[in-house]
């Protein structure tokens, strides 16, 4: 049916195909292609793990924020056929990313050696510091594939060091825009570019030795798949890349014809954007699902942010795509056919659709990180034992600079907020503690490369108790963070969910509770807090509240009576020397009645302390008794009591 | 501030227009058309909206919505 290249519906599994007929599709037999792109996916392994190991930079050494992808030439529409194991949000765009970006500079224009690069979110997704390079492969004269990089340069201009911030209001703040240029021409280094670069950026010693390193590794990659080809042929090649393609769009298909035909619909919401409290953002989304297709369409979605909080469409599609692949079947490689099955249908300048110059895109995983949780909400109710709890829903970014006492300037990015946390629980067990959003796939940096890099000490980096949603599996439990910075520092704190949990129970699970964020300023007349903040309800009346729902007098979390605080009431949180920043995230959420959990896991609970008595009792209807920190060996279950609480919940 | 103070940032509509014709699968009078993004980006589509079948399905702009000046070079 389709007059752009695009395969139709295969009216045979790919696995029934008779060897003859797999031949003729694909240009090679079955366990070709099968070692073709499993050489491929070795290929941009080889170059993530030498990129990791040159990098500078280090949300590049330190997060792993950059991926790989390997697409075929312009009579394939650039599908992108083989991904590393990396981020998501990148491995998602950068399908769209690469075919606008070499579509817009002309395919013919390009000649062996040119690395293209565009950094243009509305060209091709995420936020102005992911820098897409890509690389055409030649064969005989005639492009054969793409291969391409997408990495997070430190900073990338506009009004805040690092970029990392909520309060930008349109592109000219946000940062340069990079249009499709040449960054090398035949394997020369286009000076313009790089001086195009370093001339509007910070920090250009650390990006020029990773720029350097991306070209390798883009000269690596091309270098793997002309092996490729000169071993089995370009037919083969070409044929691989599609059956990859194929094979993900034939396995969502199945996944999506397994779910009853329907129309569901789901929503997230984001607490504010970085202007003022006063506005709050909506993702809607309504899944249409007939056969083995599915329409999603964001109608009632709110119009974009007036700050740089939005994300573009290919970062929506983007989310669909992995929100549809963890609940239908995660086992489905992530290509450009992951989406054959699935259209997005948006009204521009939404939140999820930004226009230029005003819908700035900075924290664009965050909304697309809402809509996630919208698609979650939408099918979890028609997914039985299959649906899965939220994650703790923002990243609560922290990007702080300053100035040591010697005079050298420092950034931290990403490092010592709420970045890391918990997912909620499955049909498989108990949600992870300590990962990133569902929509991220990255590393977490050790504590002592962020001490040596800033002036910051670690101080606590711990599970919060009562913090996993009660199930039958618990949600992963709160991640709580104690940063004490030593010379005054200058912050932009992104925490964007905290009114309402993120975390939210599957299939009679109950939600994690919500987080907040507080500055803890130094004792008069000293440079430091007295010693380590405790972390009960009682010590926060003398903090600076950042952000979360709190008691008015004793500013501790009190998500159902409490005041709502806006994490850009001060654009930039200015701390002096000796300051301690408090990150509580959200928790999971539960999986299952929290009355049918195993009470023997409820006792490991509470001795792991992820779970308090008084919580084993109210949560889950379990009654532990012993002291679970002075004598964790002795801690036990009272089977009586527990039975008695558990059938009088039941009956209330 | 409290929570009753605060607004949700109006939502926004996806406009379909009607179109003449029948379902070919299955026989709806309903096909409408609007932009769709999916595999390959955007595509201006003719669908029935009972069913979800393309009866059409036409590359769209690259960006959609969005129109650079340098394409007025
Ligand atoms: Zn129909």
């Amino acid at each position: 049916m389709s007059n752009l290249g695009i395969p139709a519906t295969a009216p045979t599994r790919i696995r029934d195909l008779t060897d003859e007929a797999f031949r003729a599709a694909y240009g090679c037999d079955r366990f070709t292609a099968s070692v073709i792109v499993n050489r491929l996916k070795y290929a941009v392994g080889h170059m993530s793990t030498a990129f990791l190991r040159e990098a500078f930079s280090p949300i590049i050494r330190d997060w792993y924020d950059f991926a790989c992808t390997i697409s075929g030439p312009p009579e394939q529409d650039y599908r992108t056929a083989v991904v590393s194991n990396s981020l998501t949000p990148f491995l998602g765009t950068m399908p769209d990313a690469v075919r606008n970006t070499v579509e817009e500079f002309g395919p013919t224009g390009l000649a062996p050696g040119d690395v293209l690069i565009c950094n243009d979110p509305y060209r091709g997704g995420t936020h102005v510091n992911d820098v897409l390079f890509t690389r055409p492969v030649f064969v005989d004269g005639r492009i054969v594939s793409f291969v391409s990089m997408r990495a997070h340069q430190l900073d990338m201009g506009g009004t805040v060091p690092g970029g990392f911030s909520a309060t930008k209001r349109d592109v000219y703040e946000n940062g340069v825009v990079i249009p499709p240029v040449l960054l090398w021409s035949k394997d020369q280094p286009v000076r313009s570019t790089f001086s195009l670069i370093f001339d509007n950026t910070r920090w250009g010693a650390m990006l020029l030795p990773d720029f350097k390193s991306i070209h390798q590794q883009l000269q690596l990659g091309e270098r793997l798949v002309r092996e490729n080809i000169e071993r089995y042929g370009p037919d083969a090649h070409l044929g691989a890349l599609a059956y990859a393609c194929d094979t993900s769009a034939e396995l969502m298909r199945e996944a999506v014809a397994r779910v009853p035909d329907g129309d569901y619909t789901g929503a997230a919401r984001i607490d504010a954007d970085g202007m003022d409290d006063t506005v709050d953002y909506t993702v809607h989304v309504t899944l249409r699902k007939r056969d083995h297709d599915i329409e999603a369409d964001l109608s009632g979605t709110s119009a974009q942010a007036r700050t740089c909080i939005n994300c573009g469409i290919s970062d929506a599609k983007t989310a669909l795509g992995v929100a549809l692949t963890m609940l239908l079947d995660p086992a489905i490689p992530f290509t450009s056919g992951t989406w054959r099955h699935l259209d997005l249908v948006a009204p521009p300048g939404t939140l999820l659709t930004a226009l230029p110059p005003q819908g700035a895109p900075m924290m664009f995983w965050e909304a697309s990180g809402a809509l996630i949780a919208a698609v979650f909400d939408a099918l979890n109710p028609v997914l039985g034992e299959n649906a899965v709890g939220g994650d703790y829903g923002s990243t609560n970014t922290h990007n702080a600079n300053g100035v040591r006492q010697d005079g050298t300037p420092w950034t931290s990015a990403t490092q010592c907020g709420g970045e890391h946390g918990p997912w909620g629980a499955t049909k498989a067990g108990d949600g992870d503690s300590y990962t990133v959003l569902f929509n991220l796939n990255n590393l977490d940096p050790a504590t002592e490369t962020i001490e040596h890099d800033s002036p910051v000490v670690m101080l606590r980096k711990e599970h919060a108790i009562d913090t996993g949603g009660p199930g039958a599996h618990r949600g992963g439990a709160a991640n709580l963070k104690d940063t004490l910075w030593l010379t005054d520092a200058d912050h932009y704190l992104s925490p964007f969910r905290t009114r309402e949990p993120s975390g939210v129970g599957a299939g009679g699970g109950q939600a994690g509770p919500t987080g907040a964020m507080w500055i803890f300023p130094p004792r008069e007349g000293t440079d430091g807090p007295a010693g380590l903040v405790a972390t009960a309800p009682d010590v926060y009346a003398d903090s600076i509240p950042v952000a979360g729902v709190l008691d008015p007098e004793t500013k501790s979390l009190d998500p159902v009576n409490g005041t709502y605080h806006h994490f850009a009431s001060r654009k930039t949180w200015r701390t002096r020397a000796g300051a301690v920043l408090r990150c509580l995230t959200n928790g999971g959420g539960g999986w299952g009645s929290p009355f049918a959990r195993d009470p023997e896991k409820v006792l490991a609970d509470v001795r792991d302390e992820y779970v308090s008595i008084d919580g084993a009792a109210r949560d889950y209807g379990v009654v532990v008794l012993g002291d679970p920190h002075f004598d964790p060996e002795r801690l036990r279950i009272d089977m009586e009591a527990t039975t008695a609480l558990r059938r009088a919940r039941n009956r209330g | 501030m409290s929570e009753e103070s605060r607004t949700t940032n109006r939502p926004l509509p996806v406009e379909r227009h009607p179109m003449q014709g029948t379902c070919p699968r299955c026989a709806a009078e309903e096909l409408r058309g609007y932009p769709v993004n999916s595999e390959g980006g955007w595509f201006d589509v003719v669908k029935c909206q009972s069913c979800l079948l393309s009866v059409s399905r036409d590359r769209g702009p690259r960006l959609g919505p969005i129109r650079l000046l340098s394409d007025l070079l």
